[in-house]
């Protein structure tokens, strides 16, 4: 199975990530460029008191640096849309997918690679020995039956109680 | 089209498949779109098999063996199937 492309869905945004990991783009436009996507609502940093101890400070900024690499998608603090806003995303959504997908489904499955360029001949041809059936199956049979013999020789016990004095 | 499968020598039916469908089915297999799925299927994969990383796949025809044999092949994007009876001489055993 090739993975193609992959999809991270968030609240806000949809990120496809193409196998060229060096385009990144929203599948559709940002409609409000001045609300903040979700993860950096908790981060203002416009908001940090100055008697914070330095420990405090290393500990926001990686919290911060991380929140940055991080799309959470659990949406637990909502921003919350109007539904007419969500609808009319979702239709946006639908159109982008369509269209890409209709672009995807055009790859035609791998061509089957020639075997021979004389089919009559190869097919006119003797047939495999009789005798060389009933090997194959010998060693078929043989080879079943070995496989169907292994099994664990236990020799010592897996599970031993400690004597604890 | 038969390309010539109808001339091979005790054969009972025969079948050529595309990617899009059966091209020519006669005999036992005649219409047999159900048999032409399955060797389809049978084909493709066994077709993905390479010995040591080589280029081509290390076969040029399949045997399907029991009461009768089905024999395969892949000429042109295109699946020839040929149901033949199974050799009636055995070894003779002295």
């Amino acid at each position: 199975m090739v993975i193609e492309d992959v999809v991270i869905v968030c609240e806000c945004d949809t990120y496809v990530v193409p196998q060229d990991p060096d385009v990144y783009k929203p599948l559709i436009p940002h409609p409000n460029p001045d609300s903040k996507p979700l993860n950096s609502t908790e981060w203002s940093s416009a908001s940090v008191p100055s008697a914070r101890t330095d420990e405090q400070a290393l500990l926001t900024s990686i919290l911060f640096k991380t929140a940055l690499n991080i799309i959470d998608v659990s949406a637990a603090d909502s921003q919350g849309m109007e539904q007419h806003e969500y609808m009319d995303k979702a239709r946006q959504y639908s159109t982008k997918l369509a269209l890409l997908s209709n672009s995807l489904s055009q790859k035609k499955p791998l061509p089957l690679p020639s075997l021979t360029s004389q089919p009559h001949q190869v097919l006119a041809s003797d047939l495999v020995p009789y005798s060389d059936v009933q090997q194959v199956s010998k060693i078929a049979a043989y080879a079943y039956s070995a496989i169907s013999q292994i099994k664990v020789d236990a020799k010592e016990e897996l599970v031993v109680q400690f004597a604890i004095p | 089209m038969s390309f010539g499968l109808e001339r091979i020598p005790d054969q009972l039916g025969y079948l050529v498949i595309s990617e899009d469908g059966v091209l020519a089915s006669a005999g036992e297999l005649e219409n047999d779109e159900h048999t032409a799925g399955v060797i389809m299927q049978m084909v493709r994969t066994a077709c993905r098999f390479r010995q040591h990383g080589a280029a081509e796949p290390p076969f040029k025809r399949m045997s399907g063996k029991s009461d009768n044999t089905h024999l395969m092949t892949v000429s042109g994007q295109k699946v020839f199937v040929v149901k033949r009876q199974n050799n009636h001489r055995e070894p003779v055993v002295v």
